[in-house]
């Protein structure tokens, strides 16, 4: 059996993480399907609908537009995960080639992207985003680029602090006295070794993405009216007190979809954690 | 003037002040201290934002001229049906070829500061809107002298007969009269000296400004002790603050609670009519825009009433041209009915097909990205795609006047005169013509009522000139809102005006 499949059975034994799971597989579908299954469109405006309370016909009720907010959210769901998984792999590519650069070879090139990491740190990530986005423009793509770019420093440290740890164990050393180069040792050796804090970080920056993306569009930063998102959805929802549903139903997404990502990180931490692992492994076989 | 102009610096970042907004702090008995020397109690006021500055000359915010309104003085005024009315002028005549007005000023008017007003003071404000070209020399364009013979007397000499003068000098507080030596000093940008009702006592940036009741006020001492302007952006805190008897009166109330409002016995709702408007311009130098029969689609395919209710909530009238029934420059206008197949006719007879349009919206006036949506999707109906692009309203206005846009909405506000409505909008040389209308026909009748001293006859000028600006689309205009504010029940003598001018100086709190 191999280790990923161990790690995978691990995995769905625990019932959190598994609820984590099946909530993203649901938001998966919704994104996927969304447009197929909603009752109404996005932007279907009729005035004469405006803020109806949930019923029978409007689940979720309607929207200061009378738009249904029901499909609304459902819609949103598939920008947000755009947003979320294009702007964690800018982030994961980039820190991850900065991390094993870093960690491998040290010196002047651990040095400068260190510092550049730092630089990075010291901005609060929302901060940062902001800024960014004020600089290219709001919009979609300028939102992805901007969260994976906040985002990077925490993949290049997670990805250094392992590369530290493997670049001197025996077998890299091996390696190096046979003539293989770094390269080479990098792709076959190092970085199959530093993979799970980095699918760890990377479940968990997925929730930090969703949150970002809504905190940017609340803004007025992120995606741009008349396309639905969760944080827009708030936004708009803000001026209307009496009208709960517009900010719950949108709010209650964010929440269950960070919920889920996070579940699953966790989850994954302790089936990737070595040590955590072989306590759930006793626990198998008793 | 113009809304957009009006209100450049009211918080770029409407939503980050929002997110950001912790609650005001409430410290009524604080702000009661500061009343000085002033016997009656003092009105607290909430106010959307912050002025960016206290030069009624220079400022071009509307959260500063809510404020000077009470501290500044104009030689005329308008009353609350917008005819003007004397103010530091007690009387004027004009000469018999209508080149020549004179104003007799009133006696024994003091600064706040104790020193005598003069006719000097006139001349060297209105020398200084035109020599230093501030925002509104344009209101000046027909005057050709300004002098005062006596210390009592200012001569304003026309090139030709403006039957609008008075209120160009008197329809707002951005032609208040001044005083140079607060001007050079450079005071007048944080502590004015004016000759109003109420003096400022206090500037505390970020928080509120307090104004002393002026006792040697030539209207007569106000009766409450002075205002106190606090900054509350968020309309939610503020209408909570009203409610809660944290403050004596708002304007940021949101459209949306203005019926919940109205059954609330604490809280006395006033709506005004307003000679403002919203209206669409679609940018006629770029295709096919250009076209008559596009434009004139677009003003039908729109539902007037769909877009007032989602963004006013009924405090609105639609209206088909700029000036609202309530004035009596009106014309009625009603060519564009919601026809979404005669819409659809025009853009055929266009040769347009599968239309885009890039509709440009600004966070600072969230009523235009609501609107911007709801518009969207009428005109998806005629198979027309609309685009919002939403802009801080700095960026918004640089794109503007680049003309980098195909639609655009926005709102006038303030106006009074007939020619405030039309000229500098749709005469082909009007600085603000950014739509880049031109018909020669319109510009005749534009200049041809400017000096048109007939009232009756000025009337049907701007009938005609406004009939066919209508025709043509240059706007499509939208509704007239009302101004909505709110106040408690123990500020009485207090009236919403159509100008959206907020005067404290009548008003009096009842214990």
């Amino acid at each position: 059996m191999s280790a990923s499949t161990s790690a995978w059975r691990l995995l769905l034994r625990s019932p959190v993480a598994v609820a984590g799971l099946g909530a993203l597989g649901l938001l998966v579908v919704l994104a996927l399907l969304g447009p197929v299954l909603v009752p109404y469109g996005a932007n279907a405006v009729d005035v004469t609908r405006a803020l109806q309370p949930p019923s029978g016909a409007h689940w979720f009720g309607t929207d200061d537009l009378g738009r249904d907010v029901l499909s609304r959210v459902v819609l949103a769901a598939r920008a947000s995960l755009q947003v979320s998984v294009v702007s964690v792999s800018i982030a994961l590519v980039l820190g991850v080639a900065l991390g094993l650069v870093a960690g491998y070879f040290r010196g002047w090139a651990d040095a400068v992207a260190m510092r550049v990491v730092d630089v990075l740190f010291a901005f609060p990530v929302m901060l940062l985003a902001i800024a960014i986005v004020a600089v290219l423009g709001p919009g979609l793509t300028t939102a992805m680029i901007a969260i994976g770019i906040v985002y990077v420093p925490v993949f290049a440290r997670v990805t250094r602090a392992s590369v530290l740890g493997v670049r001197e164990e025996p077998y890299v050393r091996a390696a190096v006295a046979i003539g293989a180069g770094p390269l080479r040792i990098i792709r076959t050796h190092v970085l199959p070794n530093v993979t799970a804090p980095i699918i760890v970080q990377t479940s968990l920056s997925l929730a930090f993405a969703i949150l970002a993306e809504a905190a940017l569009s609340f803004l007025g930063l992120g995606i741009q009216p008349p396309e639905p998102s969760w944080g827009r959805m708030l936004f708009d929802g803000k001026g209307f007190t009496g009208s709960w549903w517009m900010s719950v139903f949108p709010g209650l997404a964010i929440f269950v979809t960070v919920l889920a990502f996070n579940l699953v990180g966790d989850g994954l931490r302790d089936v990737l954690d070595p040590r955590q692992r072989s306590v759930l492994e006793s626990r198998r076989d008793r | 003037m113009r809304r957009a102009a009006r209100w450049i610096s009211a918080g770029a970042a409407v939503g980050l002040l929002a997110a950001c907004s912790t609650g005001e702090g409430v410290d009524l008995d604080g702000d009661e201290g500061t009343g000085g020397d002033a016997t009656g109690e003092v009105l607290v006021a909430a106010i959307a934002g912050e002025p960016d500055q206290l030069d009624p000359h220079r400022t071009s915010s509307y959260f500063s001229f809510q404020v000077l309104e009470n501290v500044f003085d104009t030689l005329v005024e308008p009353d609350e049906n917008l005819e003007m009315q004397p103010a530091l002028a007690e009387s004027w005549e004009v000469s018999d070829d209508q080149l020549t007005w004179t104003f007799d000023l009133r006696d024994g008017v003091t600064w706040h500061d104790g020193s005598d007003f003069t006719a000097d003071d006139v001349v060297y404000s209105y020398t200084r809107i035109i020599d230093e070209e501030l925002a509104n020399a344009w209101r000046f364009a027909a005057v050709t002298e300004v002098s005062a013979p006596d210390d009592d007397t200012v001569v304003i000499e026309v090139a030709q007969p403006s039957p609008n003068l008075l209120s160009s000098i008197g329809g707002f507080k951005g032609m208040a009269i001044v005083q140079q030596e607060n001007v050079e000093s450079g005071d007048i940008v944080t502590a004015p000296v004016g000759t109003g009702p109420f003096s400022v006592a206090d500037y505390a940036a970020g928080e509120a400004i307090d104004l002393t009741a002026n006792a040697d006020w030539w209207g007569g001492a106000p009766e409450v002790g002075g205002v106190t302007f606090r900054f509350v952006p968020e309309p939610t805190t503020a209408v909570a603050e009203l409610t809660a008897g944290d403050v004596h009166w708002t304007d940021n109330v949101p459209p949306q609670q203005v019926s919940d409002l109205e059954g609330n016995d604490d809280v006395v709702v006033g709506a005004a009519a307003s000679n403002d408007y919203w209206y669409l311009a679609a940018n006629q130098a770029r295709p096919p825009f250009d076209d008559v029969r596009v434009r004139q689609a677009l003003a039908y395919a729109i539902d007037r009433e769909a877009i007032a209710q989602v963004t006013q909530y009924g405090n609105a009238t639609v209206n088909q041209l700029a000036i609202p029934e309530t004035s009596g420059w009106y014309t009625a206008y009603d060519t564009y009915s919601h026809d979404p197949a005669r819409a659809s006719e025009l853009l055929e007879e266009a040769g347009v097909d599968g239309l885009e349009i890039d509709m440009m919206v600004t966070s600072e006036y969230p009523e235009t990205v609501t609107a911007a949506q709801a518009i969207a999707s009428q005109l998806a109906e005629i198979g027309v795609t609309v685009t919002p692009r939403e802009l801080d309203f700095a960026t918004w206005l640089d794109e503007q006047g680049q003309g980098n846009f195909d639609l655009l909405m926005l709102s006038w506000l303030g106006n009074i005169d007939p020619d405030d409505f039309y000229y500098a909008q749709h005469h082909s040389t009007g600085s603000f013509n950014f739509q880049g209308y031109a018909n020669p026909e319109v510009d005749a009748l534009l200049d041809e009522a400017r000096t048109e001293t007939d009232e009756a006859a000025r009337k049907d000028l701007y009938a005609e000139a406004a009939t066919q600006i209508a025709d043509d689309a240059s706007y499509v205009y939208l509704y007239n809102p009302d101004v909505v504010q709110a106040w408690v029940p123990e500020l009485e003598g207090y009236e919403a005006r159509g100008d959206g001018a907020i005067r404290f100086r009548d008003v009096s709190l009842a214990d």
